[in-house]
């Protein structure tokens, strides 16, 4: 007996499988082959069964089965919403660069419109800076200067976006870290089903590959922390115990980063415990 | 296969993917297409209009869409979700076209929709890209044609793409295969082997038109 899409076939007589492209999805998914006695379908037999008329009719069928299967599966990855997170992780990122690389180039721009303008001994970081530049009116620098001051606007409402929703996707990382931290992880991860796959020593070196690999390939020391490092607990602690409270904190991720996939709910025992623990480590010398 | 003044191009309804049109054919660039390279290296690759064919990692259907010009139907598999969104409008259009979302490694998940192909193409990036051609040989005519883009990359870094390739070239003469040519797409594509196989002529009932030399 061959189990097919369009029906099952025992000796050259066939049954015909009814109903909409639903059930028969459903039935296509419902279909365990082995591939040792599989043998591949054929488009007559199906025609002759009266599945379909012709040959174009079949393939027809069988296409929009495809096309909505795929639909459905495409549309059921992104709702989960942690493939917008990653986006928008990413959105962020990109966009500190180019204002990082926008503001240092206006800069430039106004320093040579000043010849006698230094940012020595005036404590001028790049937002002063930007605020300084947008003074030089009716020019077009000044006019670029209010782009880029508008620009780092919604760089801040993005990243609150981004806390926000992360409460929601990955409640416990969140809790433990904070949305952004536990954003940034779960982006590098590739998604949250990557992301609840790895081991707690591969999340404390995430973001840290280069010097991972270095460490690898010719013997300098491992990386001690990656991305988990813009968390306080860990760029807080004392040098002495920074590795073990970043290796504390990435452990304690690893659990909650399953938690988060497989049951998407916050569990505040654990984190109650997790918190303990992760604040135990930093204490002891 | 269709030239045009020394360029590879398909027939078929043009802007896929903001390819060139030349004399109302799409041209088919092998700096784009693996499969684009190896004809204008100069081997001899079989499609027409009475083909099945099996296409494992389509991607965003770009070199589907050519494929699907020359040969009667394309049954084209892609796991990752971002690819597949470009390669179903592709399906959309192009009759012919069948989009299969599911993992190459599993072929039992898309056998029930599978009838017997007679080229069996190949071209994704994982580690186990032998294991997976063979997996997927049941649905190959037996005379049936494997094509295997072998991303010696993705296989192993540590080792040079000549060991990868020899390696994975005696995996498939164990299987059954006859292996007829073998292209390095050098000029086109760094570190990217296409090996063209013979199912079957071995011995185990298929054709031996074609076997190695």
């Amino acid at each position: 007996m061959q189990y097919y899409w369009f029906g099952d076939v025992d000796e050259g007589r066939c049954t015909v499988a009814g109903g909409d492209y639903t059930a028969l999805a459903e039935r296509l998914s419902s279909i365990v082959t082995s591939m040792e006695t599989f043998i591949p379908l054929s488009v007559e037999q199906a025609c002759e069964c009266g599945f379909a008329a012709d040959a174009p009719d079949y393939y027809g069928h069988l296409r929009k089965l495809c096309i909505n299967i795929a639909e459905e599966k495409i549309a059921d990855l992104y709702g989960q919403g942690d493939m917008e997170l990653l986006q928008m992780v990413r959105m962020l990122d990109d966009m500190d660069n180019v204002i990082n690389l926008l503001t240092e180039r206006a800069t430039e721009w106004y320093l040579i419109k000043n010849p006698g303008f230094s940012r020595k001994y005036k404590s001028m970081n790049a937002k002063k800076m930007l605020s300084v530049i947008k003074r030089e009116r009716s020019s077009s620098l000044g006019r670029l200067a209010g782009e880029i001051d508008r620009m780092v606007s919604s760089r801040t409402t993005l990243m609150k976006e981004i806390s926000g929703r992360a409460d929601v996707i990955l409640p416990n990382c969140s809790a433990l870290v904070g949305g952004l931290v536990a954003a940034r992880l779960m982006s590098r991860a590739g998604g949250l089903e990557q992301f609840s796959r790895m081991p707690g020593s591969t999340i404390q070196v995430l973001g840290a590959e280069n010097a991972l690999f270095t460490h690898i390939r010719s013997g300098s020391p491992s990386p001690k922390h990656g991305i988990i490092f813009q968390h306080r607990r860990v760029h807080n602690a004392p040098r002495p115990v920074r590795g073990k409270v970043s290796r504390a904190v990435a452990g304690k991720l690893s659990i909650a980063a399953r938690l988060d996939y497989f049951r998407g709910e916050l569990m505040p025992e654990f984190i109650e415990k997790a918190q303990k623990r992760i604040d135990d480590v930093g204490l002891t010398e | 296969m269709i030239m045009i003044n020394g360029v590879l191009v398909s027939a078929g309804k043009g802007g896929v993917y903001g390819e060139k049109m030349l004399k109302g054919h799409r041209v088919w660039d092998p700096y784009r297409s693996k499969l684009a390279a190896l004809v204008m290296l100069g081997v001899d690759i079989d499609l027409n209009d009475q083909m099945k064919v099996l296409y494992l990692g389509a991607a965003n259907g770009t070199t589907v869409s050519h494929v699907a010009d020359y040969v009667d139907s394309v049954y084209a598999v892609e796991f990752a979700p971002r690819p597949m969104q470009d390669l179903i409008e592709v399906a959309r259009r192009r009759k012919n076209v069948i989009p299969i979302m599911a993992d190459a490694n599993q072929p039992g998940i898309y056998a029930p929709m599978m009838e017997a192909v007679d080229l069996l193409y190949q071209d994704v990036a994982q580690s186990n890209q032998v294991e997976i051609a063979l997996k997927n040989l049941p649905f190959l005519k037996s005379g049936g044609t494997l094509i295997l883009m072998l991303k010696t990359r993705s296989v192993d870094v540590r080792k040079t793409p000549e060991e990868v390739f020899k390696s994975s070239v005696e995996e498939l003469e164990s299987a059954g295969l006859s292996v007829d040519s073998v292209t390095w797409l050098d000029r086109y594509q760094r570190d990217h082997a296409a090996i063209v196989c013979t199912y079957g002529a071995g011995g185990v009932g298929g054709s031996s038109k074609k076997s190695a030399t």
